[in-house]
């Protein structure tokens, strides 16, 4: 899948806060198949209202998003099989427990077998947490939750926002490692929201907000 | 696994209190409204008389008026009066004979001798409540024919017969009986042959023929004392107050009972229509509420449901859990609510039975019924799916 923004700029942000971009306001921004990117932009720039736009999650901007060509209004469906997205603030459900938090995902496209989800958990190092409710665990482990329960889908695009926020040089190269992994493996995209520079990954391109 | 999530989100106490008033006020409504049209047919037959919507008007009998006996008849203005009235729909005078009657029979087998002073009055033949083809009159012909309250037979039957060891008499061996008629006045006399044609539960008065009281009238009576003290009126509405509030204020007399059975029944409709109306009132709230706690279920758990949107369940997906919830207990408790009115109604009309002659009307209950669960579901479902939706969906997709 190829997406491309048109024009694309936040109905709340001035166009003083977006001059310098370089996605807001460009005429054509192109993510295409098979690469990854890196949107940089410090706190407050629209790095999360971005990938909204994208995943169709968040309408309020001006301008257009193609998918395939395609002005699509119906980017709801593209969230089981198409886009895969690992929210900053997670949207994991407390009262359920790491695998039943996957698991709930999954039973969407029964993409994962249990023992291919239980081998992510053991990947990330959660295997002794697999069945501890999620409001019990650290904010490091959630994220590293969020992040396996975006791999378990089949996706063209993968959307990470801020994934490593809460994660050590340790394990943000274990979890690097697994990403790359997986998004090889579906021969997907893969879309990164940083503060800074991320050395742990190759991108074809990079992209200031 | 969603269930698991969807079923935390319920507020147990909540749906328990729904299913019971649910369950209250449709039980009361489906027992009411079944239990009126059960007892329908018992209360119009009861009603019969009323039917009619007619009464007879006298003016009440007082000390002072047994000495003027002016003061029972009717003046025109009176009448004109009545007939005035918003509730007279028609008024129909009785003419009484103004000549002497004597009704006497010869020995026979059956019937003993008797000799007796008669009276008559007619009316018109729309307001009789018995149909016979012998009820005509011609002057050629020498034959009366003669109706009588139905309840002057009884009187007869069950009070004069049973003390004087008389033979008690049917209504068909009474109308067998012929007995002369003897009439006089203005220095003339005739004798008639006649017969009892039917009896009146209506009219209370020994009646003949209108055609044969104006001859008869002429011939034998004298014009002048042709006075109305009694009126037949037809009524609109029967069961309109200021009926007997007019009746009152002028001091006529009426035969209460059937107003006070219509009284009953006014009662006893507006009872019913009470408790009716109360049941509707619950079973609005039940509504009301449940609909509510949802919409607060809604709003306190609209993280959780839209990140389940986020992750790609669709808002029939999430609605789903509470369209099946909402409707098993729906079902449930309007079953339940069926099963017991079932059970109240075979209750009643086996006292019913016991007490009148009754067939029992149809059963609407499971109708009733299954058509509130079809209304309240459909209702219910689509009402889940738009506030699940105005909460996930966000506002200006394009």
């Amino acid at each position: 899948m190829l997406i491309e923004l048109n024009n694309i700029k936040p109905t709340y942000m001035s166009d003083a806060e977006i001059s310098a971009s370089d996605i807001y306001m460009q005429e054509s921004v192109l993510f295409e198949k098979g690469k990854k990117y890196l949107i940089k932009a410090n706190s407050g720039h629209g790095k999360t209202s971005l990938l909204n736009f994208i995943y169709g999650s968040n309408n309020n901007f001006n301008g257009t998003i193609n998918y395939n060509g395609i002005s699509n209004n119906k980017v709801f469906d593209f969230r089981k099989s198409k886009i895969s997205y690992v929210f900053q603030d997670f949207k994991l459900f407390p009262n359920l427990t790491v695998f039943e938090n996957i698991q709930l995902k999954n039973t969407l496209t029964n993409n994962k077998t249990v023992e291919e989800i239980d081998i992510f958990i053991e990947k990330v190092l959660l295997g002794h947490k697999r069945n501890s409710l999620v409001k019990n665990l650290s904010l490091g482990q959630k994220q590293r939750v969020a992040i396996i329960r975006a791999l378990c889908q089949p996706f063209e695009f993968i959307l990470l926002d801020e994934p490593f926020s809460h994660l050590d040089r340790e394990n943000i190269k274990l979890i690097t490692h697994i990403i790359v992994r997986e998004v090889n493996k579906q021969n997907a995209s893969l879309i990164m929201t940083s503060l800074d520079e991320m050395n742990v990954l190759t991108f074809d391109k990079v992209l200031n907000l | 696994m969603l269930f698991k999530l969807q079923k935390r989100t319920l507020v147990v106490s909540q749906i328990i209190g729904y299913a019971l008033t649910i369950f209250g006020g449709i039980t009361i409504i489906l027992v009411t409204t079944q239990f009126y049209f059960d007892i329908k047919p018992l209360l119009s037959q009861q009603t019969d008389m009323f039917k009619s919507k007619s009464a007879v008007i006298s003016k009440n009998i007082s000390v002072f008026k047994t000495i003027d006996k002016e003061k029972i008849y009717f003046t025109n203005k009176e009448i004109k009066e009545l007939e005035n009235q918003s509730f007279t729909k028609s008024i129909s005078k009785f003419n009484s004979a103004t000549f002497k009657i004597n009704a006497y029979s010869k020995k026979t087998e059956t019937i003993p001798v008797f000799y007796t002073d008669l009276f008559f009055e007619s009316i018109s033949d729309t307001y009789l409540d018995v149909e016979t083809d012998e009820w005509k009159w011609e002057p050629a012909l020498d034959f009366i024919p003669i109706i009588i309250p139905e309840n002057y037979l009884n009187l007869y039957n069950f009070g004069f017969a049973e003390s004087q060891g008389l033979p008690v008499l049917s209504k068909n061996t009474i109308s067998q009986i012929e007995f002369n008629i003897q009439v006089s006045g203005n220095h003339k006399s005739k004798v008639y042959k006649s017969k009892i044609v039917g009896f009146s539960n209506k009219v209370n008065s020994i009646l003949v023929p209108s055609e044969f009281l104006s001859w008869a009238n002429k011939e034998f009576g004298n014009l002048s004392r042709n006075k109305t003290s009694r009126v037949l009126i037809e009524f609109n509405d029967p069961s309109d107050k200021t009926i007997l509030e007019y009746f009152n204020k002028n001091n006529y007399s009426i035969n209460k009972e059937k107003l006070e059975f219509s009284k009953l029944v006014f009662f006893f409709k507006s009872a019913m229509f009470f408790v009716f109306f109360i049941a509707l009132v619950i079973i609005i709230l039940s509504i009301s509420f449940i609909l509510l706690s949802l919409n607060l279920l809604i709003q306190r758990n609209k993280e959780l449901l839209l990140n389940l949107y986020n992750i790609g369940y669709n808002h029939n997906r999430i609605a789903k859990f509470y369209q099946v919830f909402i409707s098993l207990t729906t079902v449930i408790s309007i079953i339940t609510s069926l099963i017991i009115s079932n059970f109240i109604r075979n209750y009643y009309l086996e006292k019913i039975i016991n007490l009148f002659d009754f067939t029992a009307n149809k059963n609407y209950i499971l109708l009733f019924g299954i058509s509130l669960i079809l209304i309240l579901i459909i209702t219910y479902n689509i009402l889940i799916i738009k506030n699940i939706k105005k909460i996930v969906i966000p506002r200006n997709e394009k």
